[in-house]
């Protein structure tokens, strides 16, 4: 009896954990300041003491000497940590299993991810439980690059999501964000087993090239008279075409491509792509980056990093030796100290699924192996925070603590990088989102 | 220097030199060693500070806060350092190539032994000796209804054979569904085809004791190797590990486990807290969720070895590498840490417990005087993750030092 009573609670408690809880946009407008706690702004010194005000959803003030207006809320967390929300560079958080890649075809720069996203999930699906934020959010993760699957060469149009918000478009913060693309073993495995093309590297390195061509071929041809200026002048216009127009912000700099490379000869394709087409290039995964991390520092190419304790190997469980012998756990150390611009990410399948990258959730706890390893603190929470937002590009309003930005804040109980720390309050766009008593 | 690690890490080979393992000795060493100043976590009591462990020939001989080290001795300085007993890991697929691990067309093989195919190459192994996990019980998988048998073995060693700690590791089952291509396929039929499977083995076993009562005459009945495995379990020699996730496939193997009288520990238990009264009534040992990243459970999975210590349950963690890497079982402890569990309890639930679960608890599991010298050495926090290993010692010798490993 005490049994059936415990599992119906659960299924409660699944059912409330949809990431849009309703129009309550009359709370974004009250003003809350956090006090006492130890702030990280992560753009600046740590401030102990300190206060953190938000207003209508973005950050008012941050620092000792605050004014808090008459009628805000005050919140004390005495002893705990405030920091900006955890973000996560890379995770398939809220995209169903399915929907992932579309293998029938290797390049799809048409697709968009975010026509994927099922935040709210689809109740009596099974599927229902990959939605859940409260372990995301009890994790202090408030926002998430999401994009397609790995499986075949050009995915598609990836996107910045917020973890929680009233309403759908409220957790957009960018689209597209990048184009993902996959280089390695991956989507060569993908078409061997059905005995297509690209089923080797070689083939798929060709296939990608060609594509870029046509894009740049299109884009010359979109720019030269045919566009919409062309066709006020009488012109026909060119027949529009979605995968190049996608491919075309690429190669005009608008969004960077997101390159999925572990082994150093994937990562020196990639390099020399982005040098053949003028493209802005993010590393993605980079297991083995390290081993070319002076070249990856000279040219300021980032790297969004798989975790550090179960490096993210391009859909492949378990790391073929022979591809990957130079997976080492203090990868992201050595970047960080080449000068490498580095995010941790957790490559995540969501909720309750296993798969290649750790669950966002312990993104902070994966993080903190770095620190056993040597890198700072300060680096540590910037790779997770503050570095993330800029190589997503949404800095602007996301990643520090800085007037202006939007109120995503997490307070912590105690040291963020400790494995026993909880997130005990979330807000994101200044509400509060998640609470967890101690 | 960085242009040596780029030529190294091009070069497999190179990278496992450079890996820190270090090569195993012919013998543990006959002079004493004593580490001294640590904080140690015995595993057996609470922790002691600035303690000593002496051992010789690979089994400690003295440990405490008094302890002298003996003259001759090499004495090894831990002062700052804290020291745990090698820890282990109940359910772990290394040692195999993962292509080894479950012989799908054959859906009962508990003739199938894990002992068979396992490598004495280092890369197997390293990641588990690194993270300080010094005895796994590893076996095959989960895909068959039985995949075979387990065995518990020491992660580093002279030799695959002189590494064995038991040769009984428990016989793997797994409930639930199944893959749709062939019977078994639903919950119901592989608890039919289990029952089934050991009321043939009390049959082969009569025939057998028949044989023998009759004062061996006659032909003796043929040999079945599947049934001599099911014996095993049904005679106590041998216990069965259960892959279980749902909560009426663990209720159902612990009807199995009382209508045939074998011993049983239920592995992974996801939902093993709505059953947790009926497993406490069952006395059977729980192996929980490896928590350590890779999968988002829900808090009450993660609380799983707070709910069984509350109930007296048995427990510990597992890493079913390569599900978690072996070498974050402290990862999983410090998880449970987390959710409600003590640091005594988390401890004693990646070392004294499984060596319980596993029946070794005389040479493994805790540090105390009599029992091998599988120690490790931690910068910092045991529980943390972000502290490191720094050396480990089984059977007495060095077999990662973290000072040998390339930058």
């Amino acid at each position: 009896m005490s049994r059936r009573a415990r599992i119906g609670a659960v299924g409660v408690a699944v059912l409330a954990m949809a990431a849009l809880d309703g129009g309550r946009a009359d709370v974004q407008a009250q003003a809350v300041a956090l006090t006492g706690g130890l702030v990280y702004p992560i753009s600046s010194e740590p401030v102990a003491g300190g206060t953190v005000l938000f207003v209508d959803g973005r950050i008012a003030a941050v620092g000792v000497d605050v004014d808090i207006p008459a009628g805000a809320e005050v919140v004390d967390v005495t002893g705990s940590v405030v920091m900006p929300g955890i973000i996560d560079a890379m995770s398939y958080y809220g995209i169903a299993g399915e929907d992932m890649n579309e293998v029938p075809s290797p390049l799809t720069p048409e697709l968009r991810i975010i026509e994927a996203f099922a935040p709210f999930g689809t109740f009596g699906s099974g599927e229902a439980g990959e939605i859940r934020v409260r372990e995301l959010l009890s994790g202090g993760v408030t926002a998430t690059y999401i994009g397609p699957g790995d499986a075949t060469v050009v995915g598609g149009q990836g996107a910045v999501v917020k973890t929680a918000g009233a309403r759908f478009d409220d957790l957009i913060v960018r689209e597209p964000a990048a184009i993902d693309i996959t280089l390695g073993g991956r989507p060569a495995s993908t078409y061997r087993e059905q005995s297509r093309s690209p089923s080797t590297r070689m083939a798929v390195v060709a296939q990608l090239r060609d594509l870029l061509v046509r894009a740049q071929e299109w884009l010359a041809g979109s720019e030269s008279g045919s566009g919409d200026e062309g066709a006020a002048g009488g012109a026909a216009a060119a027949p529009r075409n979605l995968g190049m127009e996608a491919l075309a912000r690429m190669l005009r700099g608008e969004i960077p491509a997101r390159v999925q490379a572990n082994a150093t000869r994937d990562i020196r394709v990639a390099i020399e792509l982005a040098e053949e087409f003028g493209f802005e290039l993010v590393i993605d995964a980079g297991a083995g980056a390290h081993q070319m991390r002076d070249e990856l520092a000279d040219r300021g190419i980032p790297v969004v990093l798989g975790p550090i304790s179960h490096p993210y190997i391009s859909g492949e469980e378990i790391p073929d030796p022979g591809d990957y012998g130079g997976v080492d756990e203090r990868n992201a150390v050595w970047l960080n100290e080449a000068g490498v611009h580095i995010s941790l990410a957790s490559f995540s399948r969501g909720f309750g699924r296993f798969g290649p990258g750790v669950a966002g959730q312990w993104l902070l706890i994966d993080a903190s192996i770095a620190r056993g390893h040597g890198m700072s603190e300060a680096d540590v929470l910037r790779a997770v925070t503050l570095s993330p937002a800029e190589v997503l590009g949404v800095a602007d309003r996301l990643g520090s603590l800085e007037v202006g930005k939007d109120a995503d804040v997490v307070v912590f109980d105690g040291d963020p990088l400790s494995i026993r720390t909880w997130a005990t309050q979330v807000y994101v766009g200044g509400r509060l989102v998640y609470e967890r008593e101690n | 220097m960085r242009f040596t690690i780029c030529n190294v890490g091009l070069t497999f080979g190179a990278v496992v030199a450079a890996s820190g393992a270090a090569p195993a000795p012919a013998a543990p060493q006959a002079t004493p060693v004593a580490l001294v100043g640590a904080r140690i976590h015995t595993a057996a009591g609470p922790a002691i500070e600035n303690g000593t462990i002496v051992f010789a020939d690979g089994v400690i001989t003295a440990l405490g806060a008094g302890v002298a080290p003996p003259v001759g001795a090499d004495v090894v300085d831990l002062s700052g350092m804290v020291v745990m007993p090698g820890m282990l890991d109940n359910h772990s697929h290394i040692g195999a190539d993962s292509r080894d691990l479950n012989e799908f067309p054959v859906r009962f093989g508990p003739q199938h032994r894990i002992r068979d195919v396992l490598s004495p190459d280092d890369e197997f192994w390293k990641g588990a000796v690194k993270g300080g996990v010094t005895t796994v019980i590893t076996g095959p998988g989960s895909g068959e209804v039985s995949s075979g048998q387990a065995i518990v073995i020491k992660t580093w060693g002279e030799s695959i054979d002189e590494r064995v700690v038991k040769e009984r590791g428990g016989l793997k089952i797994a409930m639930g569904r199944k893959r749709p291509d062939q019977s078994p396929t639903t919950s119901m039929a592989v608890t039919a085809m289990l029952r089934a499977k050991f009321i043939e083995a009390q049959e082969y076993q009569a025939r057998w004791d028949a044989w023998e009562e009759g004062g061996q005459e006659g032909p003796a009945p043929p040999r079945d190797l599947a049934m001599e495995a099911v014996v095993r379990v049904l005679t106590g020699e041998d216990r069965i590990r259960a892959h279980v996730h749902q909560a009426h496939d663990i209720l159902a193997i612990i009807r199995l486990s009382q209508e045939f009288d074998f011993s049983l520990a239920i592995h992974h238990s996801t939902e093993a807290y709505k059953v947790a009264d009926d497993i406490a009534e069952a006395a059977i040992d729980v192996i929980g969720m490896p928590l350590f990243t890779r999968i988002a459970l829900a808090d009450e999975v993660m609380a799983t070895g707070t709910l069984m210590n509350e109930k007296g349950v048995r427990f510990t963690f597992h890493t079913d590498d390569p599900v978690v890497g072996s070498k974050w079982q402290r990862g999983n402890a410090g998880l449970g840490m987390r959710y409600g569990m003590s640091e005594q309890d988390a401890l004693e639930a990646v070392t004294i417990n499984p060596a319980a679960i596993a029946g070794v608890e005389d040479r493994v599991g805790s540090l105390e005087v009599g029992k091998d010298a599988d120690i490790v050495v931690l910068n910092g926090t045991w529980y943390e993750v972000s502290t490191l290993v720094t050396r480990v010692y089984v059977n007495g010798m060095v077999a990662y030092d973290r000072e040998g490993e390339g930058s």
